[in-house]
């Protein structure tokens, strides 16, 4: 555990230090700032089922695959190629220990940028809200969303992970970690749009389909309902990525 | 670093360590081990296998077969422990570029399970040691010499006080200063720690090491102090001798005291006088008489000199051997 935190710590002081990270965080709000500003202006034409707030979240993807690869590329893929991995492996810490550090830097990091996003509706609010309104920055959407970004942000922060270990090229990291995020966000978006309640002979992919509709699983976060399924799906991805990250990593070195 | 335990016959101990890739056998049965306190260097051809067994014995690199122990602990059964008695610098000792060499060091202290209240003392001690506290220790690492991310990699070794240090070619790329700072460094640990130490520069391995290991195509050719494979590899003694005496009548010389020896065709030098190449059994008496046996008979005698053999030539001999002569001695 002592390993755990002074790695953590490193973790996080490299991130916090890294011009990479600092390049994403800019790309990452250039990106929310310029969907949210659309979905205002989209709201402010005419009226809209929903809130500006709400479809900046629905576009969750986007941030997703063109900022969380920047993100997790580096992380283990830079430190093989150049050979600080196998160093940090002659010292006591575990595996294990190396990898939860590094994952654990990457999620808070992926959540530091989705907190500064607040920042965005916060000050639309402050200078065109009214008193009493609050569809331009519902608390309940915003804090749903959030939840939602960060709880779904465990499997794909692992999964970027497990990519960075599956290489020492930080590129191919990040086209690896793309790819597989394109695949999770495609299959989680079809689940929500494809009829499969009507096609009889798909019967039996009813149930798994409904654990993998992840707009679906926005909605709900967003909505206030606290759905069990989603967390086990997310956290139990986490766990099997990570695990496979540990091994990953000790066999190859 | 626990200091109840006993201490083991060996430091480093490597009992028929094989380490396949595929087809490919790049090491085969290796067996040798490191006394507590001993200075041992760990020598081979290029690709013979030595950054292997060394990343094998770090714990950094499973091995096939064979038993890898540190301190009487298994590697591969309980590596945790095993790295808390021993410290390894890889051979192109790799280092973070954007960390500076005191938070480096910092970090690697904490991960190597140093006392939260010694690790600043720890730290200036190994900086001191290796000359890092003028002139590195606020600098980042990427923009040190080569010569000082060599010493930050020595220093991160003995951060830990370890009972066992791997040094996988300390001195490559370091020019002769620095070549002489390192050896009086690790010379300091004699008694200290069990150093086990690869290295190209056979004269450093010589002056520093009290032991050698030396392998070829992965097996073990030989392994002793210097002074034993010396008269185990080099069986004969040469020596040179300036005369204007005839091959023929120093032939006759050299076999009526020795009747092993054997004299070499001679190089004319000038003035008539010539060199020869003598050579004697090593563990011949007349090594010792050779030159009052010369000039008693009159010899016309301008230099004799006895051929020191090094650790090179101990190299050469050992690296030419097959694997099944190095067990068997």
């Amino acid at each position: 555990m002592r390993h755990f935190r002074t790695l953590l710590a490193h973790e996080l002081r490299t991130a916090l230090l890294s011009g990479n990270t600092w390049a994403s965080a800019a790309l990452f709000l250039a990106l929310m700032g310029g969907i949210h500003f659309f979905a205002l202006l989209e709201c402010s034409r005419a009226p809209q089922p929903w809130t500006p707030v709400e479809a900046t979240f629905r576009l969750f993807w986007l941030p997703l695959l063109c900022v969380l690869p920047l993100l997790t590329m580096r992380s283990f893929a830079e430190e093989r190629r150049s050979g600080t991995l196998s160093a940090l492996l002659t010292t006591p810490a575990s595996t294990a220990a190396i990898v939860w550090a590094k994952f654990l830097a990457a999620w808070l990091t992926w959540a530091a940028f989705w907190c500064a996003f607040l920042v965005f509706p916060w000050i639309v609010n402050a200078r065109l809200g009214t008193a009493g309104d609050q569809r331009l920055s519902d608390p309940a959407t915003l804090f749903g969303g959030l939840c939602f970004v960060l709880v779904s942000g465990l499997l794909h922060v692992a999964l970027g992970i497990l990519c960075s270990c599956l290489t020492r090229s930080a590129a191919l990291a990040a086209l690896l970690t793309f790819i597989c995020l394109l695949g999770l966000t495609a299959v989680g978006g079809a689940m929500d749009s494809l009829p499969i309640e009507s096609w009889s002979w798909l019967g039996w992919l009813r149930e798994p389909a409904a654990h993998l509709r992840t707009f679906g699983h926005l909605q709900d976060f967003a909505g206030g309902i606290l759905d069990s399924r989603p967390l086990v799906l997310y956290v139990t991805g986490m766990m099997l990525s990570l695990g496979l990250a540990v091994l990953a990593v000790e066999g190859q070195e | 670093m626990s200091d109840v335990a006993p201490q083991p016959e060996a430091a480093v101990a490597a009992e028929r360590l094989t380490k396949r890739y595929g087809s490919l056998t790049a090491i085969e049965d290796l067996t040798f081990s490191v006394a507590p306190g001993e200075v041992v260097g760990f020598l081979g051809p290029n690709g013979a296998g030595k950054s292997t067994t060394m990343r094998i014995l770090s714990g950094t690199m499973a091995g096939t077969s064979g038993c890898a122990s540190i301190w009487g602990v298994s590697v591969a059964l309980k590596p945790a422990e095993a790295k808390r008695h021993m410290a390894y610098m890889p051979e192109n000792n790799p280092l973070p570029e954007d960390l500076r060499v005191e938070e480096y060091l910092r970090l690697r202290a904490r991960l190597k399970d140093v006392e939260a209240g010694k690790v600043d003392a720890r730290v200036n001690q190994v900086m001191e040691d290796c000359d890092l506290v003028r002139r590195a220790s606020g600098r980042l690492i990427g923009q040190l010499s080569k010569g000082f991310r060599q010493r930050v990699g020595i220093a991160d070794a003995l951060l830990a006080q370890p009972k066992v240090v791997i040094l996988d070619e300390p001195t490559i790329g370091l020019d002769p200063h620095q070549i002489l700072g390192i050896r009086d460094l690790i010379r300091s640990l004699r008694g200290q720690m069990a150093v086990l130490i690869s290295s190209h520069i056979l004269h450093e391995v010589e002056q520093v090491c009290d032991k050698v290991v030396i392998i070829n195509r992965g097996r073990l050719v030989a392994q002793g102090r210097t002074d034993d494979l010396r008269r185990e590899l080099l069986p004969h003694a040469g020596f040179t001798v300036v005369t204007k005496a005839s091959q023929a009548e120093l032939a006759a010389l050299c076999t009526a005291a020795e009747p092993a020896a054997t004299v070499e065709v001679g190089v004319a030098t000038d003035l008539g006088w010539t060199r020869y190449r003598v050579v004697l059994p090593a563990q011949s008496p007349v090594r010792e008489t050779l030159a009052a046996t010369l000039l008693s008979a009159g010899l016309p005698l301008r230099e004799i000199a006895e051929e020191r053999y090094g650790l090179e030539d101990i190299f050469l001999a050992a690296t030419r051997r097959t694997p099944a002569e190095g067990r068997r001695s």
